[in-house]
């Protein structure tokens, strides 16, 4: 428990002692990403403040990056690797289309976005991902990232500060039943696109209340086979 | 971490005319889950109660002491005490142990029977009291519970809404938390009568 010390080791024990690292190479710029998969869209939701500690550094930086016309990543974590896995997986998709003649899909670019990130298991990208978009068969499809690509595919999903606020609302909302009852059920939500956006405003206005990090505005992106269509909500600026 | 050893959380919500205080179930030994039924809401007057979240041992110490203050209260003045009192009798004991704290992070919810009127509070390990207007929460998942909280709690809820409400936040928080669950119980409590009831749940 944290209330035992360890015995201190004499200097002839221990010749080597590091001193507390003083510089980071990473920082966190705070901020939620949410993502909803519908059965034939997908809203994919970040708030647009950015921070370091507890200053703000801009109330309207946008989260959510367009990679191909049925994908969109939300990131929050530290902007800087952020910035640089956008402009990565931008490199990758131009080549992809230069080979194959054609953007790549969802589900595709969810494995490439894994692969990217492991690429970096020993100096990772400080990014908490929600990749949403549509799939091949024009369903909607969400993943959701840990720092170094273990992924999977779900019917929604939240990352960032506010994760542990919005989550379980999340739940409460949509929570598909087991994948262990059959006959197997989608895990895209019943909700139709209008009320899944009406429940992203609710979760980031509910969040922003209580996360500092969380607030100023909320940006919403929705894919649909009509395209893409981009929303602005305000959000509390304290 | 000390305050997450065993694992709990507890919750309370004003509604109109009306308190409603909730906790989860589950004793655990950092991840091995010991109980099922552990106690961590303690009647301290027909309509008081107290939520003693965080390591075990002080739950049942604090519960005592408390009694013990509560009886000698009622002893020398001769009447039942107000929720509002009770809050800084807790207090006061919390911040007895300044250096040497108790590990428990209370959650207090009752009527005034006097006025009718709704009383929650909570403070933290030292006896820093916090009086909102809405919800409270204290334990594992807090972060969980103040985003259910915040999404679900409107004002003026009767008592079998406020049930419900409660309930829903408990339940969706506790589930997204692994030191926390195995079964809820909520005790609403109104100016004429306290309801209990246990919620079924995920038992893991």
């Amino acid at each position: 428990m944290s209330m035992m010390f360890a015995p201190r080791l004499t200097e002839a024990a221990a010749p080597t002692t590091h001193a507390a690292p003083t510089w980071s190479p990473y920082d966190n710029n705070g901020g939620t990403c949410v993502a909803i998969a519908g059965e034939d869209y997908c809203v994919i939701a970040a708030d647009t403040r950015m921070s370091t500690g507890f200053s703000i550094l801009t109330r309207n930086y946008s989260k959510i990056h367009q990679i191909t016309d049925k994908s969109v990543l939300a990131s929050s974590g530290f902007q800087a690797d952020i910035r640089a896995l956008q402009k990565n997986l931008d490199a990758r998709h131009q080549i992809y289309q230069h080979q194959h003649s054609k953007q790549m899909s969802c589900p595709a670019m969810a494995q490439l976005l894994s692969n990217t990130l492991y690429y970096k298991r020993f100096f990772p990208y400080y990014a908490f991902n929600v990749l949403g978009g549509l799939d091949s068969e024009g369903k909607g499809c969400v993943y959701t990232y840990d720092a170094v690509g273990s992924y999977e595919r779900s019917g929604y999903s939240s990352q960032g500060t506010g994760m542990q606020l919005i989550m379980p609302v999340l739940d409460n909302q949509l929570k598909s039943a087991s994948p262990l009852v059959l006959p197997l059920r989608q895990s895209t939500t019943p909700l139709s696109e209008v009320e899944a956006v009406d429940l992203v405003k609710d979760t980031f206005a509910s969040a922003a209340e209580r996360d500092i990090y969380t607030g100023d505005g909320v940006e919403i992106v929705i894919v649909n086979r009509d395209g893409i269509r981009h929303e602005l909500m305000d959000l509390k600026r304290d | 971490s000390i305050m997450s050893y065993n694992g709990g959380v507890v919750i309370a919500m004003k509604g109109k005319g009306c308190v409603a205080i909730a906790a989860d179930r589950r004793l655990g030994v950092r991840g091995h889950t010991v109980a099922m039924d552990f106690q961590k809401i303690f009647e301290m007057g027909p309509h008081l109660y107290v939520g003693l979240p965080g390591l075990a041992t002080d739950t049942i110490t604090v519960a005592q002491r408390l009694k013990f203050r509560l009886n000698m209260y009622e002893l020398r003045e001769n009447r039942r005490i107000t929720p509002k009192t009770f809050a800084s009798v807790v207090a006061n004991l919390l911040y007895e142990r300044r250096f040497g704290p108790y590990f428990v992070e209370p959650v207090i919810a009752g009527i005034d029977t006097k006025t009718g009127e709704p009383y929650i509070c909570n403070t933290d390990l030292i006896g820093c009291l916090n009086e909102p207007d809405d919800f409270v929460v204290s334990g594992t998942c807090v972060e969980q519970a103040f985003g259910m909280c915040e999404a679900l709690w409107e004002p003026d809820l009767e008592p079998l809404d406020l049930f419900e409400t409660i309930s829903q936040a408990l339940v969706n928080a506790f589930d997204r938390d692994a030191m926390s669950g195995w079964g809820a119980v909520v005790h609403v409590i109104e100016k004429d009568k306290v309801t209990v009831r246990t919620v079924k749940t995920r038992m893991d």
